[in-house]
């Protein structure tokens, strides 16, 4: 009862909910003002995402005659339950272990598509042509990048399973050890047999946010925000704050997997040092490529997806394998 | 001060844009699209953002003289946007008709068929007048939203 209560408020408040959502909105509104500044722009304002959401609800909602009612209402809320799941899974190196005695890297890997699925299925409700375009490119997308997602978390867990097992073969999937066994032999970012793994990451990241030059699904100016087309007020509001907490869930994964380093014994230095490490793998990994890039086609960014982060991963997997 | 008045407040920070053409000959869509707005002048200091869906759209810049064609459906997807809304023209086509005026396939000014809040002038306007609109329009939506601007 008391692991249940816990569990909840962990979702709730820290490292989920309350945190995540605070860390998310900050980055996005970073992301946004960093973006305008390398364009040489001012740029919005940092609370410009907490604006956005305010005003969102102060809009009316439509629901289109033809839609899918219920399926169209509860697609947001799908998406931002299994988010704020998500992110209590997280570990704060130094600070909070995840919520490793409920679930570990599998769960996670189950739970990180479901802001995608939710965006399908709201799309396909919404009974608009456009949305049912969306619907096929976020699937197609989706099937792309998850392949090397699911390699690298094998990449991983498999060398963390060799080292805890001194060379036999094996794969360990608990977080908990995973950046255990990190902290004591260094982080897997700084191995050289890992890089290619890493790299992998850095380029699953755009995929998995949407953004340039994977915003393909949302594409404004060709199906007009395909699946986000019809919704407007609160729910667009949802979907804002499932973005945020999703941006916090696979950055705060890249740390844990890659860079679980810890600086000091107080909590308080090791939450800046997390942020710090979270920012800069935002600021590399979406913002830069963000701000310097088009939109590539579905059938381009499928092809990309298959071939580059497929085969780095693959690279880091049999590496890990063999040697 | 209430959550309500609160949120009404922020909102008029975060005015998203839609664009219209409604038979425009692009100089204005350009003037909105690349120089104005955007890449050089940077109306996103204001927070707005181009919205691609006119159900995200807060404040609905139309440009063009509103060929005969065109009026059904710029009404059409006027008439998506949700409440309260802000609509600007922008150019001298839709105020008035422009060098097109006595054509035979023009249906306007745009103000026979929607109301107007803003006339931004100019053929092109300047990136600056079309800026001072969207801030002007900020003004008008608080006034809907029952402030005082």
């Amino acid at each position: 009862m008391t692991d249940t209560l816990l569990a909840l408020l962990h979702m709730c408040l820290f490292p989920g909910g309350v945190f995540a959502l605070a860390v998310g909105f900050f980055f996005k509104g970073l992301d946004r003002r960093v973006e305008a500044r390398l364009q040489s722009r001012v740029g919005p304002p940092l609370v410009q995402p907490w604006i956005d959401i305010a005003k969102l609800l102060t809009k009316e909602t439509l629901i289109p005659k033809t839609a899918c009612r219920q399926a169209f209402l509860m697609a947001p809320v799908l998406g931002f339950t299994g988010m704020a799941v998500c992110a209590a899974f997280i570990p704060v190196p130094g600070v909070f272990n995840g919520l490793f005695n409920m679930g570990d890297l599998l769960v996670l890997f189950y739970l990180l598509p479901i802001p995608a699925m939710a965006i399908m299925v709201g799309g396909s409700a919404s009974s608009s042509p456009f949305g049912a375009m969306g619907f096929s490119r976020e699937m197609s997308l989706m099937l792309a990048y998850e392949t090397p997602l699911l390699m690298i978390l094998l990449t991983v867990a498999m060398l963390v399973g060799k080292g805890l097992t001194g060379g036999a073969w094996g794969a360990e999937f608990s977080l908990l050890k995973i950046v255990a066994y990190q902290q004591q032999t260094g982080s897997f970012g700084l191995n050289p047999v890992m890089i290619p793994a890493l790299l992998a990451y850095l380029i699953f990241l755009p995929g998995t946010m949407g953004v340039a030059p994977f915003d393909i699904p949302e594409a404004e100016t060709e199906i007009i925000e395909g699946p986000l087309l019809e919704y407007g007020g609160p729910l667009l509001a949802l979907f804002q704050v499932t973005s945020a907490l999703k941006t916090f869930v696979v950055l705060g994964l890249g740390v844990a997997l890659f860079f679980p380093g810890t600086v000091s014994d107080l909590w308080l230095v090791n939450l800046g040092w997390f942020l710090l490490k979270t920012l800069a793998l935002m600021l590399l990994s979406l913002t830069l490529v963000k701000s310097a890039s088009g939109r590539m086609r579905i059938d381009q960014a499928f092809r990309f997806y298959v071939t580059v982060p497929c085969a780095l991963a693959l690279c880091s997997l049999l590496l890990v394998w063999f040697v | 001060m209430s959550i309500d008045h609160l949120l009404k407040k922020l909102s008029v920070r975060s005015p998203w844009l839609f664009r219209i053409n409604a038979g425009s000959c692009n100089g204005c869509d350009v003037e909105l699209a690349t120089t104005a707005c955007i890449p050089r002048y940077d109306v996103e200091r204001f927070g707005c953002r181009y919205c691609g869906s006119p159900r995200h759209a807060d404040v609905v810049l139309i440009t063009g003289p509103v060929t005969t064609k065109v009026r059904d459906r710029v009404l059409t997807v006027w008439n998506e946007i949700p409440e309260p809304k802000v609509t600007v023209a922008v150019g001298i086509c839709p105020i008035s008709g422009g060098v097109f005026r006595d054509s035979y396939s023009i249906d306007g000014p745009l103000d026979r068929l929607i109301p107007i809040d803003v006339n931004v002038p100019g053929c092109p306007p300047r990136p600056q007048a079309i800026l001072e609109a969207v801030v002007l329009a900020r003004s008008i939506w608080m006034k809907k939203l029952g402030l005082e601007g």
